[in-house]
């Protein structure tokens, strides 16, 4: 029998929802069957955490006297952008400290001041007649501030990419130390435990979806950046290669320092581990079928990395579940292959959600617009001249 | 027989001296050198992998304490703080020989007695979680 989210919501009210996560999901589904199983459970908890480089900070620090119209701004040495109003700013995720470089950057930054920790603000303006001063130099917190809210332009990868490196150097990727001559192979999901893998054609995961942000609830606030539903998708709907990514939205004084971590890819740049629950309801069947999704019928192809233009060259279409039982035969070869995301902080992300759920203190909120299912993605061509 | 790993700290004055030699001649060691290095301040540092009887390796111990060589013993040069680290397990990929690998609930698992001291897991660390004691 199809349920509509309003019964959903009422019997997370009543306290009487049955919520489990999309890993213990799979053995209730073969116990029961997927009728049976879609009248039982309701809700079904996804997550994800791991390196999501376009990430960042929206802040306003409050006015001084005399006021500033800060221009360049910088919070622990990582240049912030002065291209917004006087004392508002977007901190980026991956931009690098002036003194230690990438080893702390700005997702470092946000991770500090989710901790509670004071930042160094610094900022310099040339002066205007309603904005007098010239420059800053103060101690920060969050708490202090007016509005602090991550906007993570692109998070949430529903696929992605495996890599390996055939040349006879070793490279230093944002898929981590890539060994030479096919040393080894990373790869970067929570798979079956995925959020957009287990709503493949996104038919409750949409704009206003509200989820598990950082230990936030925070909200779908748009399509992610490198939005790809024209993908490549198995005979049941799952993508095979990037496919869709989420805009998302959340309050960083909600945050918990723990799920949202800067990051170093060596050689490579910042990054920030992002922590994402994502709730799915089980509407009926259709969606029970897409939440039971294993492992082994999951697929992406592992990249050669040491080819960097004219796209990466694709060696081999695998599953998920081959990469996760540690190798993979490539041309006969069986190689070691690695996670770049962690499953064990994803888990307890779903379950936390679930807790939420549970309890009471987080109800479901429908799309108040679904996702275009046939947006493709576009390449930058490099023209010369004038304009035209 | 057995086999232990031992980091040795040479001061400017007993670095030179050939030690080695006569952990090998006269308390009949056998070792294989996992690292070596010589700071600015000509202290030099080596970590050794020492097989023996236990009497000979207490021995010869004993000898390089009394030539002013520190003498520490070490399961690994790696220590992989757990409170930074999420099992995201990005230092598997570069660990040649699974002294770091995850475990079946994918939690990070060091298996000091095998590692090779590479290092290349401090690199791979995005939570920079791991560090050397050298």
């Amino acid at each position: 029998m199809a349920k509509t989210y309003q019964q959903i919501n009422e019997k997370i009210a009543r306290g009487e929802a049955v919520v489990v996560t999309a890993e213990e999901v799979i053995d209730i589904v073969k116990e029961r069957g997927l009728k049976d199983a879609a009248d039982y459970v309701d809700v079904v908890t996804t997550a994800t955490f791991g390196p999501m480089c376009s990430s960042g900070a929206f802040l306003n620090f409050g006015h001084s006297d005399p006021p500033i119209r800060m221009a360049e701004i910088s919070l622990n040495g990582v240049a912030a952008s002065g291209g917004l109003a006087a004392v508002d700013t977007y901190l980026g995720a991956t931009q690098p400290s002036q003194d230690r470089g990438i080893e702390y950057g700005g997702a470092h930054v946000i991770n500090d001041l989710i901790a509670g920790k004071e930042v160094h603000l610094v900022a310099t303006s040339r002066g205007t007649d309603c904005y007098p001063r010239k420059e800053i130099d103060t101690w920060v917190k969050l708490e202090d501030m007016n509005e602090a809210y991550l906007f993570n332009p692109r998070n949430c990868y529903q696929n992605y990419n495996a890599a390996i490196n055939t040349s006879s150097k070793r490279i230093y990727t944002y898929m981590g130390i890539l060994q030479p001559n096919m040393g080894n192979i990373t790869y970067s999901t929570a798979g079956e435990l995925s959020p957009l893998l287990n709503d493949p054609l996104l038919k409750t995961i949409g704009m206003g979806t509200r989820l598990f942000f950082g230990g936030a609830q925070g909200y779908v606030s748009w399509m992610g950046t490198q939005f790809n539903t024209a993908c490549e998708r198995d005979e049941k709907g799952y993508p095979t290669t990037s496919g869709a990514t989420l805009a998302l939205i959340g309050n960083m004084k909600e945050m918990n320092p723990a799920y949202i971590r800067g990051a170093v890819y060596e050689k490579y740049g910042t990054s920030m581990f992002v922590g994402i629950g994502i709730p799915i309801p089980i509407l009926n069947e259709e969606m029970m079928s897409f939440v039971s999704v294993e492992n082994k019928d999951l697929y992406t192809y592992v990249f050669d990395y040491s080819v960097a233009s004219g796209g990466h060259p694709k060696l081999k279409k695998v599953s998920y579940a081959e990469l996760r039982s540690g190798s993979v035969d490539i041309n006969g070869k069986m190689i070691k292959t690695s996670p770049l995301s962690s499953l064990k902080v994803a888990r307890e992300i779903a379950l936390e959600l679930n807790h939420w759920i549970k309890k009471g203190q987080f109800f479901l909120q429908e799309p108040i617009q679904s996702f275009p299912m046939a947006n493709a993605l576009k390449s930058l061509e490099i023209k010369e001249g004038e304009a035209r | 027989m057995i086999t232990k790993k031992i980091l040795l700290s040479f001061p400017k004055m007993a670095t030179g001296k050939p030690m080695a030699m006569e952990l090998i001649k006269t308390y009949n060691l056998d070792f294989s050198i996992l690292k070596a290095m010589i700071d600015d301040n000509i202290k030099g540092t080596l970590l050794l992998e020492i097989r023996g009887k236990q009497t000979d390796i207490d021995a010869g111990i004993v000898f390089l304490r009394e030539n002013q060589i520190g003498v520490k013993d070490v399961q690994s040069m790696v220590v992989v703080d757990q409170k930074k680290c999420v099992s995201c397990g990005a230092c598997t990929a570069v660990c040649a020989v699974n002294a770091l690998e995850m475990d079946e609930n994918w939690s990070l698992v060091h298996h000091e007695d095998k590692c090779l001291e590479c290092m290349l897991c401090v690199k791979a660390c995005p939570m920079r979680a791991i560090h050397t004691v050298m």
